[in-house]
């Protein structure tokens, strides 16, 4: 009992300590994620000012950067609803410790790509008669509609497990911190004191959203994905994309998630909580993801490859051979195919390790969307020659002004929200702690930890 | 794993539920808990006050507020909540008329016995040289350019050169094909294209927000942007914006060809079958199944017939009202083996201020 | 008596010639050889077929076949006036030339039937006419597929689903809130 007491007072000073201290560093990073934000406001400003001719994109490829961004966005936004609610409905424990970062990265990622659009409007003025004069048949609707959903979705989905640890707040840091953040906790805790009645409505809201976001976030990406199927392009002319798009966002989801929480593990000294297990399993679901887009790539590839039809040709030349063939083997080889090798390797399989690979991940996605929306609309629909497109200073300068938003907004919510879910870690704890059944889950954890080592 | 399935936990809040806890706890709140909590279960670190002491038997979650009130409060938020997606259409179809007048413009061009023109072009390929013959840059596009004030680099019209088998090419002047199943019209998530009763495809540039979704949807690269402010004349200033007479044009939206409706409706033939030098293009109507190049009258269903006429792509699915006559312009003389057109001007000596141009 | 009658037979082969000019002038269909009628209706409406019949025989009443005849119609549009061929026949064993012809317009229709007579070196035409009343319009803009029940409904009816649940978790929290009079465990005490 004393040592599980001892347990508890640690991880619930883990939780707050990011909230009582503030360092110089945190404000030196916030400045740099600022004015990279500022230097993209500015850009922007430059292209509200003379409008998307400052950008790379013309008639013929009339999509870039930032429809690429977007869709990168929206696919990281996966994230939450692999670990939260999948991971939730299968009972899997060992994912307590990251539901909370996942959860919001769902959040932030999704206003970020939502912001991405409407950057990329050449009217962003007349935004709003998307709601007035809206058209159910349109795939962007479609898109309004799932990503209003699922942003309301996780907004709730992310509040509501994060109840009792606002009341933890609440109750600990009274007296100990500015009265905003106090007003906040108490609103946002909603009198939370943990007798039964409100657990049993915590469990029950839970419960329903768990199940209801699945579909809502399979949804969101399938929709996506739908603005390039529902045209008649011949790269983007495919049935798989639907299916296609959610296993790449939720393959970039896992690698977002693991380089977050490796940086909030360094920065916050979580090692306790966010262990190599962490890590190794989200490893394995990052291989395991790998593996599925390279299914699903093949699966593209080859029955287009094998008829070539008018325009798969050009399209598999300019993929493999010639203008996208160094970002597209970059795609296979360091996105699909090393994690698989790093994962499966002993050597490879540790904290760093599966942190390379979700950088190359990470990296190798974003490159995948943007090579299938230049590369869809490259591939000339009349007999001309086809056009070229190369991002402008604009477009990088946004993008990366989007980037820092992401980057802000997280670490903005390290310091004001609990960053781990301090009752769903605790209540997993003591369910190893006082009932170690030797599973085969226990052995493999058993390997996990021994491999990872503490790092 | 640790926790088998349909255990009870008290003490924390158990989120590892069993699937029949979680469907109880949707259908009937609180029902999903036995009202007496025996002290079994595996967490340690249970909850000592509830296990010791019961509390008053915790009523069913509804017993606070009433399972039949809660149900009403549900429903009548459901009834408050749930048009709120589609409250727009609502509102709209309230209010509409039944026929939503299309914006900005006048009655549909009619027969002389009232029914709708359905405008349609032919285009003889056997008269068109790309202007080789007449020298310049082709005629179609030059009289469309300058007759709508279309900016650089819009060729509404454009004159392709497609290779044809054995070597030569041909010259296809590909204005917009006006679909009566439009890709474009398809995606517009504002309705900002749209079709008329003519089977026209028009574009509201009051409405457009500049998604671009519609170029992407466009299997026949005939929808351009005006990425910056367009460099147009400045008279073009002057004139009356209609989706049927798209002058001025405005930055941030998509043109097109548009058939010329508000010329076809007074009676006279669009800027590009005027301009034809060998009167390649015949504009004709489907409904009264007549169509001229400005020279002679055909009846156009024989003349499609007879003359073996072909669609652009009709495999997708589009069904164009832009017919073709095979040819590479031996009626007028050409060469088929003959490559090469002048590329189009946009001869504007002034444009507005602040206007600037761009690559297509 | 010699020059009167010369004077005679002058006037009288002028006569002839000036009469046998003047019935080629004026009666082209009755060319030396054969005899052409048009069997048209007085009437027709927009979008029914209507017979156009022209029947070709000789003098003598005899039907001839295998004479092509060739129907040219009048039409205006945007200004321009022409002919415009609309159908193309051949005389059947009872001389009979007919076609199908689906008027397009309403008003008088000009036709103008053109036909080589056999063993003739020139074409020669018979005109006709007939009035064609309004009818319904016959080419509308094609719509797509109509499968019913998949429309704009069945999405709405989706979303106020989605909605409603997440309406319902939304009341959830009104209970916690709501629920917070009766205590729970104290602070300091066993985690919640």
């Amino acid at each position: 009992m004393a040592t599980l007491s001892a347990w508890q007072e640690r991880l619930e000073a883990t939780a707050l300590a990011p909230v009582s201290r503030t360092g110089a560093r945190f404000w030196a990073l916030v400045g740099v994620e600022v004015a990279v934000l500022g230097w993209g406001l500015y850009a922007y400003s430059v292209q509200l000012r003379d409008g998307l001719v400052v950008t790379g994109m013309r008639d013929r490829i009339s999509w870039g950067l930032y429809i690429a961004t977007f869709v990168f966005f929206i696919g990281i936004s996966h994230a939450g609803t692999l670990i939260s609610a999948i991971l939730r409905v299968s009972q899997a424990r060992w994912r307590t410790p990251v539901t909370r970062i996942a959860e919001f990265i769902t959040v932030v990622a999704l206003i970020c790509g939502a912001s991405f659009v409407i950057i990329d409007l050449g009217r962003p003025d007349r935004v709003l008669f998307v709601f007035a004069y809206g058209r159910w048949q349109s795939p962007i609707i479609w898109d309004v509609l799932a990503i209003t959903t699922y942003l309301t979705g996780s907004i709730v989905y992310l509040f509501v497990p994060m109840i009792p640890d606002l009341a933890l707040f609440r109750d600990r840091l009274t007296g100990r911190t500015s009265r905003w953040r106090a007003w906040l906790y108490r609103t946002l805790a909603i009198g939370w004191n943990g007798n039964v009645a409100q657990r049993r409505s915590l469990i029950a809201a839970i419960g329903m959203l768990m199940i209801l976001i699945i579909p809502i976030a399979v949804s969101v990406h399938t929709v996506v994905s739908w603005i390039f199927a529902m045209t008649l392009r011949v790269p983007w002319n495919s049935a798989l994309f639907g299916a296609f798009f959610v296993a790449g966002a939720i393959f970039s989801g896992i690698a977002i998630l693991i380089i977050v929480m490796a940086i909030l593990r360094r920065v916050y000294r979580l090692h306790e909580y966010v262990t190599a297990k962490q890590f190794i399993y989200l490893g394995y679901l990052l291989a395991a993801f790998a593996a599925i887009m390279i299914y699903a790539n093949i699966s593209e590839l080859l029955i287009h490859g094998y008829k070539l039809e008018e325009g798969a040709g050009f399209h598999l030349r300019q993929l493999f051979l010639a203008e996208f063939a160094p970002l597209f083997w970059f795609y296979l080889i360091g996105g699909l195919i090393a994690p698989i090798v790093i994962v499966l390797l002993p050597a490879t399989r540790t904290v760093a390790g599966v942190v390379v690979a979700s950088i190359l991940v990470t990296v190798a996605m974003w490159i995948e969307r943007y090579v299938i929306v230049v590369s869809g609309l490259r591939v000339p629909l009349m007999p001309y020659e086809s056009a070229d497109y190369a991002p402008t200073w604009v477009e990088w300068s946004i993008f990366a002004g989007g980037l820092a938003l992401f980057a802000l907004l997280i670490t903005l919510f390290t310091k004001v929200f609990p960053i781990i879910a301090v009752w769903e870690v605790a209540e997993d704890h003591n369910a190893a702690v006082t009932s170690p059944a030797p599973t085969y889950a226990a052995v493999l954890d058993i390997a996990a930890d021994s491999a990872g080592g503490s790092s | 794993m640790e926790e088998k399935k349909g255990q009870d936990v008290p003490g924390l809040p158990d989120v590892g539920l069993s699937r029949r806890r979680v469907l109880l706890s949707l259908v009937a709140p609180g029902m999903d808990r036995p009202p007496a909590q025996s002290g079994e279960g595996q967490g340690g670190e249970g909850l000592p006050a509830e296990a010791a002491t019961p509390e008053a038997p915790p009523r069913a979650l509804g017993g606070k507020i009433g399972r039949r009130r809660l149900l009403r409060m549900v429903g009548l938020g459901a009834l408050a909540i749930a048009p709120m997606p589609i409250l727009p259409e609502l509102i709209r179809s309230a209010v509409a008329q039944p026929a939503e007048p299309p914006r900005g413009r006048r009655d549909p061009a009619r027969t002389r016995d009232g029914r709708i023109r359905q405008w349609t072009m032919i285009i003889d390929l056997r008269s068109c040289d790309g202007c080789q013959g007449v020298g310049g840059p082709p005629r179609c596009t030059t009289a469309c350019v300058e007759g709508h004030l279309a900016p650089e680099p819009m060729e509404w019209i454009q004159v392709f050169e497609e290779e044809l088998p054995g070597g030569g090419t041909r010259f296809v002047p590909t204005p917009c094909m006006q679909c009566q199943n439009p890709p474009c019209n398809n995606v517009c998530p504002v309705g900002a294209t749209f079709s008329t009763p003519e089977g026209t495809v028009l574009i509201d540039q009051d409405r457009c927000i500049g998604c671009r979704i519609c170029m992407a949807a466009c299997p026949y690269d005939r929808r351009f942007f005006n990425w910056g402010e367009p460099p147009t004349p400045p008279q073009a200033r002057l004139a009356d914006y209609s989706p049927e007479h798209q002058v001025p044009a405005r930055k941030g939206t998509v043109m097109k060809c548009d058939f010329c409706p508000d010329m076809a409706r007074a009676g006279t033939l669009p800027y590009c079958v005027q301009g034809c030098p060998n009167q390649a293009i015949y504009y004709g109507d489907l409904e009264e199944d007549v169509a001229t190049n400005g020279r002679v009258v055909v009846a156009a269903s024989r003349f499609l017939a007879e003359n073996d006429a072909f669609q652009l792509k009709d495999e997708l699915g589009t069904e164009p009202r832009v017919y073709y006559i095979p040819g590479h312009g031996e009626a007028v003389g050409r060469d088929a083996f003959s490559r090469g057109r002048a590329p189009t001007e946009w001869p504007w000596t002034e444009v507005s201020e602040g206007s600037v141009t761009w690559q297509r | 008596m010699k020059a009167t009658m010369r004077h005679t037979i002058r006037a009288a082969l002028a006569l002839l010639a000036v009469g046998t000019i003047t019935v080629v002038l004026t009666a082209p269909a009755l060319a030396s050889h054969v005899v052409v009628r048009t069997a048209f209706p007085t009437s027709g409406t927009v979008g029914e077929i209507v017979p156009l019949a022209v029947d070709v025989r000789t003098p003598e009443g005899a039907p001839l076949p295998g004479t092509t005849v060739t129907y040219y119609l009048h039409m205006s549009f945007a200004g321009v006036g022409g002919e415009a061929q609309i159908g193309r026949a051949v005389t059947d064993q009872n001389g009979v030339a007919t076609i199908g012809y689906q008027p397009r317009a309403a008003g008088l229709h000009e036709l103008r039937m053109e036909y080589l007579p056999p063993g003739a070196t020139a074409a020669e035409q018979v005109m006709g006419a007939f009035d064609v009343t309004g009818g319904p319009q016959l080419v509308r803009p094609s719509g797509g597929v109509d499968i019913p029940g998949i429309n704009s409904g069945l999405l709405m009816a989706v979303l106020g689903t989605v909605w409603l649940i997440l309406l319902s978790v939304a009341f959830r929290l009104v209970a916690i809130a709501r629920a917070g009079g009766a205590t729970g465990p104290a602070p300091g005490d066993a985690p919640r």
